[in-house]
């Protein structure tokens, strides 16, 4: 005779049923809502994400790296849809970085240089690179603490690689912002190699335009522009591509363009895994480029170039990335033959 | 040292001064070597006298501070030849040094209007200004679980990328994602690039919690 199920049986069962579906469910949830569900430390990248390029403000930080630090200012605006932002140094170099609307201006008086650079108007000056599943697949993403950081409640959001050819983040959100109060560029062992740690942040409703001058006397100074137009795409005669990517990156953007100082077209292609970007330019090797010694490495700060030379083009990879993967990257780009007319590239 | 920037110091020290007075003075104090030893000056005397009625410094912060000092290999000779225990001056020192630390390194944050959520409003003290390597601080003050890697410091490096780089880098931070941008920007405005070969070796050494 079978026995009746009491209530608190019948309790336990039910919740045992829907533990099990809760497990079953959550195996069959896709990386996304995996990342979705474990939830806060992604959704806090993007709300950083969102504050950052979204709010108004003024602040002081250090950067440190390489032994070094430095203090630097930013100014960071978006008015009636335009974003302008001021970067300066307060300590050494004394450069600047001005960007206003789709022109990028860069003063670097130890070389007694500007730099401007007009980006097509169309381009999404706020168009980097999202979180999507494959950047779950790529890093381990947790908030590791809740904890107090200069007297404000921070979440501390680590960003682990989970393997070689990216860097990881260890970032300290503020609650009430998003703000990253503190950011921490680690290299794939975990050991950090770059902070930036805000000393001063004021959040304003209004910042004015006077913010966003130059201290930078530009007396004497040589101006290098990119004032013509840039190529149209596809009157490239070849199409340039990376024939094998590390794991997880893929091509996010590809535009033809001039470089201040310049009169020949590059190519710029844009790989991304969800957080870290390398840019690829390509450019026909000029002649008096013929005896640079290539390849050739370069960093600044934690970040990566690399330049050789592949079928008489010059290709130089730039990424916030270890200097393996824009080697990696820059050896595997390939020209194509051009697309029958009619087809679109990508 | 004029008269007034002596009293500013002094009111900074005491937590007294106006926020927006304290930012222009952290500036100044980031890169005025003669005002950075006055205040180091300062802070051994305020430190003493305070240590009297109760040192008035972050006390996880002073603690690490501390710590770190005390585990210098020339104070620890030191310790160990005289064999007399921890003498008086030690944490005053000690103290001083932390109070030096975070001079240099205060941190406002606060809203010029109300803004959604919370208002900011805080006047905040904070390690900021110190390099990592040098201080062990902001890791750990912020009480993060994991260990903290001091890199080697390596040999200052002075090369100025040309402006072929300066262009690259220009172009590809419209792409960055927004935290990695302002690391990129910032390397660049700060002037440290240089070639492969001299980048530092890797080796971290220690691990301090």
């Amino acid at each position: 005779m079978r026995r009746a199920m009491s209530s608190s049986e019948r309790l336990v069962a039910l919740t045992l049923a829907w533990a099990v579906a809760g497990a079953a469910l959550a195996d069959e949830r896709t990386p996304a809502q995996k990342m979705a569900h474990e939830s806060a430390p992604a959704q806090w990248l993007e709300r950083m994400n969102q504050a950052l390029t979204t709010r108004n403000y003024d602040g002081t930080f250090s950067h440190w790296h390489g032994g070094r630090v430095e203090m630097l200012r930013i100014i960071h605006r978006v008015q009636d849809g335009t974003v302008s932002e001021r970067l300066a140094s307060l300590d050494g170099s004394g450069r600047e970085f001005i960007r206003s609307g789709a022109s990028l201006t860069c003063y670097l008086p130890d070389q007694r240089t500007v730099l401007v650079e007009q980006r097509p108007p169309d381009e999404s000056l706020v168009g980097f690179p999202a979180l999507n599943d494959q950047t779950a697949s790529f890093y381990d993403i947790r908030e590791v603490s809740h904890t107090r950081l200069n007297r404000r409640n921070t979440h501390v959001i680590t960003v682990s690689p989970k393997d070689e050819y990216r860097y990881g983040y260890r970032l300290w959100i503020d609650d009430s912002t998003a703000m990253p109060l503190k950011t921490q560029l680690c290299d794939t062992r975990g050991h950090v190699i770059e902070q930036i740690v805000f000393a001063s942040l004021t959040l304003s409703a209004h910042i004015p335009d006077s913010a966003f001058k130059p201290e930078v006397s530009t007396a004497g100074f040589k101006w290098l522009r990119n004032e013509s137009a840039p190529p149209a795409l596809a009157a490239a005669t070849q199409a340039w591509n990376a024939m094998r990517l590390p794991p997880g990156f893929r091509i996010a953007a590809r535009s033809a363009q001039t470089l201040p100082g310049s009169a020949d077209p590059v190519d710029h292609l844009v790989f991304t895994d969800g957080l870290a970007s390398v840019s690829v330019f390509v450019e026909p090797q000029r002649r008096e480029q013929a005896d640079q010694p290539v390849p050739e490495s370069a960093t600044v700060g934690s970040s990566s170039a690399f330049s050789t030379v592949i079928d008489g083009h010059k290709i130089t990879a730039v990424g916030e990335v270890p200097p393996d993967t824009v080697r990696f990257i820059a050896n595997q780009l390939k020209a194509q033959e051009p697309p029958p007319v009619g087809s679109r590239r990508p | 040292m004029n008269e007034e920037l002596d009293s500013q110091l002094s009111a900074m020290f005491d937590d007294e001064l106006a926020p927006e007075e304290c930012e222009l003075l952290a500036r100044r104090l980031s890169r005025d070597e003669q005002l950075k030893a006055r205040w180091g000056r300062y802070a051994v005397v305020g430190a003493a006298i305070r240590s009297e009625r109760g040192v008035r410094l972050n006390a996880p912060l002073a603690g690490l501070v501390s710590a770190v000092i005390l585990a210098e290999p020339a104070l620890a000779a030191a310790q160990g030849a005289r064999r007399t225990g921890v003498r008086w001056w030690q944490p005053v020192a000690a103290a001083a040094v932390a109070a030096g630390v975070a001079a240099v390194s205060v941190l406002w944050l606060r809203a010029q209007a109300p803004l959604a959520g919370a208002p900011l409003s805080a006047h905040l003290t904070a390690p900021t200004a110190t390099a990592p390597g040098a201080a062990v601080v902001p890791a750990a003050a912020a009480g993060a679980p994991d260990s903290y890697v001091v890199p080697r410091a390596p040999a200052v490096r002075a090369v100025v990328p040309s402006t072929e780089l300066a262009n690259y880098v220009v172009a590809h931070s419209v792409f960055s994602s927004p935290v990695t941008r302002r690391n990129l920007l910032s390397a660049f405005m700060t002037g440290e690039a240089g070639s492969a070969a001299e980048e530092p070796r890797d080796d971290a050494q220690g691990n301090v919690q």
